[in-house]
C-alpha cells in the first residue's frame, strides 16, 4: 500500500514536470515575465519611494532572464555587427543594455495600476514569433508587440513594437546613421558617455 | 501495482521527451545567480562596473553566438526579409537641414510654452473632464474620417464611423463622452486620415518634412493637414482667431493627457531627431498597412489581389 501511494507521489511529481512544459509558449514567457513585472511594481513593501534600488534590481532580473540582449544587439547593428571586433561586441552589448535600462526604468516604475491585456501570438516561423498585449490607462490604449526567438529551446525577447514603432529599427536607423560616417569605436564612445550620465 | 509502475513509465518517458522541460528550469535559476552576481557588483564598489561585468560575460557570451557574423542569409536572422519585421520603413530626409531647425523649434517650442501650460492644465482640471474635452473635439473631427473611410472604399468604417457620431452626439451628450466604444455596441474609432488614403491607393509618402508647430510629415500627409481646413469644422468658426484659440485649446487639453511620452521618446534616444524621423516612418507605413488588410478582409476581391503586395502575418 506504501508501495503505491509513492508511485503516486512520484506521478503528481512528474506530471508536474510535464505541465511545466506547456507553459513554454511565447505567450505565456510573456505573459509570466510581465506579470512578475507588475508584481513588483505594486509591491505594497517596495512601495517607499527609498525602495526604488531594490525594485530596479529586482526588475533586472525579470529582463535579464526575459531578453534576448545578443539578438537584440545584433539585430540593431544589422550588417554594421561585422564591423565590430569582438571586444566592442561585449562593451556594445553591455552599453546598449544600460542605455535602454536608463531610457526605459522610469518610465516602467511610474506604471501602478494599468491593465495590461495578452490577447494574440502570432507563429512566424518555428523559431520566431510575436506576442500582442496592449496597456490600458486610464486615457489611453497603448499597444505593445514583442517579437520572440527560440534559442536553446526557450523563447526570449528581441524586439519590443510600441505603438506600431519597433524599438530595434528605431536605433538601427540612428546607429545606422552615426556609422555611416563613422567608425565602432565613435559610436561606442557616444554610448559611454550615455550611461555615464547616470 | 502494475498498472502504476506502467504508468510512472509512461510519465517518465513523457518527462525525457519534453527536453526543454529541463532547460526550463536551468532557465528559472539563471536570473537567481545572475542577480548574485549584480549585488557582488554593486557590492563592491568598482568604479569601471561596465568593463569588469563585460570581461565577465565574455564566456558566457561568446556560447551564446556573440562571435557569430551577421550572417543575412542565416536560417532566422535574415535581418533584411524578415518576417516578423516585414518591409522596412525608409524615408528620405533631403531637405535635413532645414528639417533639424524645425525639429528644434518644435523643440522649444513644446518645453518652453505648450508643456508648461498643459502642466497648469493639468493641475486645475481633472483627468475625467480632459478626457470628456478629448471626447467632444474628436466627434467633432469626424467628417475627415468618415470621409477617408468612404475613400478607401471601406464602408464598414465610414458606416461605424456615421453611427458613431449620432450616438455620442445624442446620447453621449454632444460628444463628451463615448458610449459607441463600450462592450454592447462596440463602435471603434476609424484612426484614419486623408494621408493615409492616398497611401491605401499606393502613393509614396514622399520625403520628409518637418512643418513648424504640425511636426513630422511628408508631402502626401500634409495633405491631411489641408484637408482639415475643409473637414474640421472648428476651421470654419469666424472671426478667425476664435478658431485658433479652439483650435490651440484642443492641443493643449490632449497634451496635458500625454505629458511625458515625447520627453521618454527623447530621452531613449541617441539622435532624437533621426530616432523621430524614423518613429513617423514606421508608425505612418504600418498604419496604411493595417488600413489595407482591413479593407481587403471586409471587401471581397476578384483579381486584383495582387496589386496588393504584402506579407500576411501566418497565424
Amino acid at each position: 500500500m506504501k508501495k503505491q501511494q509513492a508511485t503516486f507521489i512520484v506521478i503528481l511529481i512528474l506530471f508536474a514536470f510535464v505541465l511545466q512544459a506547456h507553459a513554454d509558449t511565447p505567450l505565456q514567457v510573456v505573459e509570466v515575465n510581465v506579470n512578475k513585472v507588475l508584481d513588483v511594481l505594486r509591491d505594497p513593501k517596495l512601495k517607499a519611494p527609498s525602495a526604488k534600488e531594490i525594485k530596479t534590481q529586482k526588475l533586472r532580473v525579470i529582463y535579464k532572464g526575459m531578453f534576448n540582449e545578443i539578438e537584440f544587439s545584433k539585430r540593431t547593428l544589422a550588417r554594421n555587427w561585422n564591423q565590430f571586433n569582438s571586444t566592442q561586441r561585449v562593451e556594445f552589448v553591455e552599453l546598449f543594455e544600460q542605455v535602454l535600462e536608463k531610457a526605459y526604468l522610469d518610465k516602467i516604475l511610474s506604471y501602478t495600476d494599468e491593465k495590461i491585456e495578452f490577447y494574440k501570438e502570432i507563429l512566424h516561423s518555428d523559431k520566431q514569433a510575436e506576442v500582442q498585449t496592449k496597456i490600458i490607462t486610464s486615457s489611453q490604449e497603448i499597444p505593445i508587440f514583442y517579437r520572440l526567438i527560440l534559442t536553446d529551446s526557450t523563447w526570449k525577447v528581441y524586439d519590443v513594437v510600441v505603438e506600431n514603432v519597433s524599438l530595434v529599427q528605431n536605433y538601427r536607423t540612428q546607429f545606422n546613421d552615426i556609422l555611416a560616417k563613422n567608425n565602432p569605436e565613435y559610436l561606442l564612445e557616444i554610448l559611454r558617455k550615455r550611461v555615464k550620465e547616470q | 501495482m502494475k498498472i502504476f509502475l506502467i504508468l510512472n513509465a509512461a510519465y517518465i518517458f513523457l518527462f525525457m521527451g519534453c527536453a526543454h522541460t529541463l532547460s526550463n528550469y536551468a532557465s528559472t535559476s539563471v536570473p537567481l545567480a545572475e542577480s548574485f552576481k549584480l549585488k557582488v557588483a554593486l557590492a563592491s564598489s568598482n568604479t569601471d562596473k561596465t568593463i569588469s561585468q563585460a570581461t565577465d560575460k565574455t564566456a558566457e557570451m561568446k556560447k551564446a553566438g556573440l562571435d557569430d557574423g551577421y550572417d543575412e542569409n542565416d536560417e532566422y536572422g535574415d535581418y533584411y526579409d524578415d518576417s516578423a519585421e516585414g518591409e522596412k520603413a525608409r524615408i528620405a530626409d533631403p531637405i535635413e537641414p532645414f528639417n533639424r531647425a524645425m525639429y528644434h523649434f518644435n523643440d522649444k517650442l513644446y518645453f518652453w510654452a505648450l508643456k508648461p501650460v498643459a502642466q497648469g492644465y493639468k493641475f486645475f482640471v481633472p483627468e475625467v473632464a480632459r478626457i470628456s474635452v478629448r471626447n467632444f473635439f474628436t466627434n467633432l473631427r469626424f467628417p475627415a474620417r468618415f470621409v477617408s473611410c468612404v475613400l478607401q472604399g471601406d464602408f464598414n468604417g465610414a458606416a461605424a464611423e456615421a453611427g458613431r457620431f449620432a450616438i455620442n452626439t445624442v446620447w453621449g451628450i454632444g460628444g463628451l463622452m463615448d458610449p459607441s466604444s463600450g462592450k454592447e455596441l462596440n463602435l471603434q474609432k476609424q484612426d484614419t486620415d486623408l494621408g493615409q488614403t492616398l497611401g491605401v491607393y499606393g502613393v509614396g509618402q514622399g520625403f520628409y518634412i518637418v512643418w513648424p508647430i504640425f511636426g513630422p510629415s511628408t508631402p502626401r500627409d500634409s495633405v491631411t493637414l489641408i484637408g482639415n481646413l475643409f473637414l474640421y469644422p472648428v476651421s470654419y468658426i469666424e472671426p478667425f482667431y476664435v478658431s485658433w484659440c479652439i483650435w490651440a485649446y484642443e492641443e493643449i487639453n490632449s497634451t496635458s493627457l500625454r505629458i511625458g511620452d515625447y520627453e521618454s521618446l527623447k530621452d531613449a534616444a541617441i539622435d532624437p531627431y533621426v530616432a523621430m524621423r524614423d518613429a513617423y516612418a514606421q508608425y505612418r507605413m504600418n498604419k496604411i498597412k493595417e488600413r489595407k488588410l482591413k479593407i481587403e478582409k471586409t471587401v471581397p476581391q476578384g483579381d486584383g489581389g495582387s496589386a496588393v503586395e504584402q506579407k500576411k502575418p501566418i497565424e
